[in-house]
């Protein structure tokens, strides 16, 4: 048996089925949890392996209405990603009402969001005109926003407020953009407009448009100038929530933003160089921020804001380079995203860990875990070993693709960038393990927490290390530089 | 029923400066209620100019969404019902301080002018000056909007007000949206389709949707906070504020 549409839209809204019925009765195990939710996954990787004959793609007409889909090997692994990655959230969130003290209904609301958030960010994987995409990245916003409010107290509020107006303007950004690409194109299908930019001079209308739709994405991704909501959100926002945002969310606007440039300005350099610098500003201002922050979850934030930065060096490598500079580069992007994403979820629930049974948030109350909690502080250091780029990580393979593409093309400015990166990655993570190493610390009380939720957080910072050891195997399912 | 173009013109003109007055009104007014009250009507207008548009089902949506349930939460919110304590009906917070004005200002011109570029080069410089038709006249009247949102976005504090700017800005952008795409552009590409009408109309009701959503999550959260830490705006040191 071989995939059909009729899978897709079984995996698409499956997970918002599975998150009423757990609206209504909120699980609270984590095996009930791994039963019912495990076949998603499973199915995904199905989809993944079914495709070996090409990529699928179709048109589904609504009345007058048409809309265009595609799934290849890059939608596929995404898809995977992110059903794995919500699935590890799911399983953590239920340890997680178990040891703290949270509200019934605000716990009940979280699963309705999560469904409403895979089948957005499933969308955004597998949609090809801008239609689509633009219903997945609001449904996906919406979801986020409100997941990250379930705290319900006044700091959670205030940032989640502020959240909901970025992204309220920056979705607003983005729908002005697509009504000048619609002037100027007459079309919104990514396939047809892709086939006429590549015979046609790019006009003005096309860069403002491109230029109003980065910006919004940029908004939406939290991605360098545009960034300053996203570390007081994380701020108090739930370890899961925080997991999920900061692995999937944040990756998706990304993504789009690279799909179309891919498609509309493929030879565009200034912009793309400008794209690049803004990255580059991004790895090492977060990286400051990241050394200089108080609490665990905001350094953990801040990391967030600097390695989506090594994402942007895409552009300028991909822009007008030779076919094998744009191929290290494209394929460095991919394995960076998915380390990144697993990682960075390890190290939310690992930080999450250590906040919940030392009680503390700031860095001086995590002395003397390395004692009495080894096993969240090795996940921690293992979910570091990926975002430092030390191998044999995916975070290594990626930036050592990115080292030899700037070199191959001579663009020597990202070669700094990615040392300095690291360096800066090293400084902060070494900075939280001086913290947890000090020994003559007072005596406290540590709480002691489910080993599920431990090895949740283990298994993915794991994840993300044997990512780099088998590269190989997710690469070989991505098309040679992908025009959509 | 058909009605002859100079009449339609007419007709026209009234509805826009209509529009922008109430835009101007509700954007302006420091007495909530009538701020929120004349978002209603400048929904309602909304609705009318999309029956001129000659789309009636968006019509229809705009007056349901728009009018409806988006003003009417807004209305609620000013209400408040239940055990939360009620917003003050006047906004008397101050508004952004100068220091951020260039930025803001910078801001706003390179959005509108940017849009403004954009929408001379699709639609030519002579159907603009004066419009030629109404959906021109609608499309330059967008731009405007756009213009008074951003502003009251950028410069006011108090949260509801900034929802209201939202929505302004937001009916904006679907006027420019149906009025680049309905006539068929004047553009370099000479391989043109017929312009997608029902896709333009799936993207604006999507619009109004993601508004309405943002709108009552937006207005549930401002009482949430003002409920606990007595504050109607994002920065807690807004002054005179009184503590309930």
């Amino acid at each position: 048996m071989s995939p059909t549409p009729l899978h897709l839209l079984w995996l698409l809204f499956a997970p918002l089925a599975l998150g009423l019925l757990a609206w209504v009765r909120p699980p609270r195990h984590s095996g009930l949890v791994l039963f019912v939710a495990m076949p998603l996954p499973l199915v995904a990787l199905w989809l993944l392996l079914g495709l070996d004959d090409g990529p699928m793609a179709g048109q589904l007409a609504l009345g007058p209405l048409t809309l265009h889909w595609r799934l290849d090997g890059l939608a596929a692994l995404l898809w995977l990603l992110t059903q794995l990655l919500l699935l590890a959230s799911a399983l953590y969130a239920a340890g997680y009402v178990r040891t703290t003290t949270l509200g019934q209904r605000a716990y009940a609301w979280l699963w309705p969001l999560m469904g409403g958030l895979a089948l957005g960010l499933g969308l955004i994987w597998i949609a090809a005109d801008l239609l689509l995409l633009y219903a997945g990245l609001e449904l996906m916003g919406l979801c986020a926003v409100g997941m990250m409010l379930l705290p319900g107290n006044a700091e959670a509020l205030t940032a989640g407020l502020r959240y909901l107006l970025f992204a309220l303007v920056g979705s607003l950004t983005w729908l002005l953009g697509i009504a000048l690409l619609l002037g100027a194109w007459g079309r919104l299908d990514l396939a047809g407009m892709a086939g006429l930019a590549s015979v046609a001079q790019p006009d003005p209308v096309t860069q403002i448009a491109v230029a109003l739709l980065a910006s919004g994405l940029l908004l939406k991704g939290a991605i360098f100038p545009l960034h300053s909501w996203l570390a007081p959100v994380h701020g108090s926002a739930w370890t899961p929530v925080s997991a999920i945002h900061g692995a999937l969310v944040v990756k998706a606007s990304f993504f789009i933003l690279l799909l179309l440039w891919r498609a509309l300005l493929p030879e565009a350099i200034a912009g793309a160089w400008a794209l690049g610098l803004l990255g580059s500003l991004a790895v090492l201002w977060g990286g400051i921020q990241a050394w200089r922050a108080v609490g665990l979850k905001q350094l953990v934030a801040w990391s967030t804001v600097g390695q989506l930065g090594y994402l942007m060096l895409a552009f300028p490598l991909l822009a007008g380079t030779s076919a094998a500079v744009a191929l290290m580069a494209w394929q460095a992007t991919w394995l960076q995203l998915a380390g990144h994403a697993l990682a960075k979820a390890a190290m939310f629930m690992a930080a999450g860990n250590l906040l919940l049974s030392t009680g503390a948030h700031r860095l001086e109350g995590l002395t003397g875990t390395s004692r009495r909690l080894p096993l969240s502080l090795m996940t921690f250091g293992l979910a570091a070993v990926t975002l430092m780029g030390l191998p044999p990580s995916a975070g290594f393979t990626a930036k050592w693709l990115w080292l030899q593409a700037s070199l191959a093309s001579g663009q020597w400015l990202w070669v700094v960038v990615l040392a300095l990166g690291s360096l800066l990655s090293a400084i902060y993570v070494f900075r939280v393990l001086r913290c947890s190493f000090v020994e003559d610390a007072p005596e406290q009380a540590f709480r002691s927490l489910p080993l599920g939720m431990e090895l949740i957080a283990l298994v993915l910072a794991l994840a993300a290390i044997g990512l780099g050891l088998a590269a190989g195997w997710p690469l070989s399912f991505l098309a040679p530089v992908g025009v959509p | 029923m058909t009605i002859a173009p100079a009449a339609v013109s007419a007709a026209a003109w009234v509805l826009v400066s209509l529009l922008l007055f109430l835009a101007g009104f509700c954007l302006l007014h420091r007495n909530l209620w009538r701020a929120c009250q004349g978002f209603v009507a400048f929904a309602l207008l909304m609705s009318l100019a999309w029956l001129v548009l000659g789309s009636p089902w968006l019509a229809l949506a705009e007056a349901l969404l728009g009018a409806l349930l988006t003003g009417g939460t807004l209305l609620w919110t000013l209400r408040g019902r239940g055990a939360l304590p009620r917003l003050a009906p006047v906004d008397e917070t101050p508004r952004r301080a100068r220091l951020s004005a260039p930025l803001r200002w910078l801001l706003i011109l390179s959005w509108l002018g940017l849009s403004g570029v954009a929408l001379v080069m699709l639609l030519g410089l002579d159907a603009l000056s004066p419009p030629t038709s109404t959906s021109t006249l609608l499309t330059a009247t967008g731009v405007l909007i756009m213009g008074l949102g951003l502003w009251a976005f950028s410069a006011q504090r108090h949260l509801l007000r900034r929802l209201l700017a939202f929505n302004l800005l937001g009916s904006g952008v679907f006027l420019l949206l149906a009025g680049v795409a309905a006539p068929v552009p004047v553009s370099m590409i000479a391989h043109l389709e017929p312009a997608p009408i029902a896709e333009v109309r799936a993207l604006i009701f999507i619009g109004l949707v993601v508004a309405l959503l943002g709108s009552v999550l937006g207005a549930a959260l401002l009482l949430q906070l003002h409920a606990q830490a007595g504050q109607v705006t994002l920065t807690p040191m807004a002054p005179r504020h009184p503590g309930r």
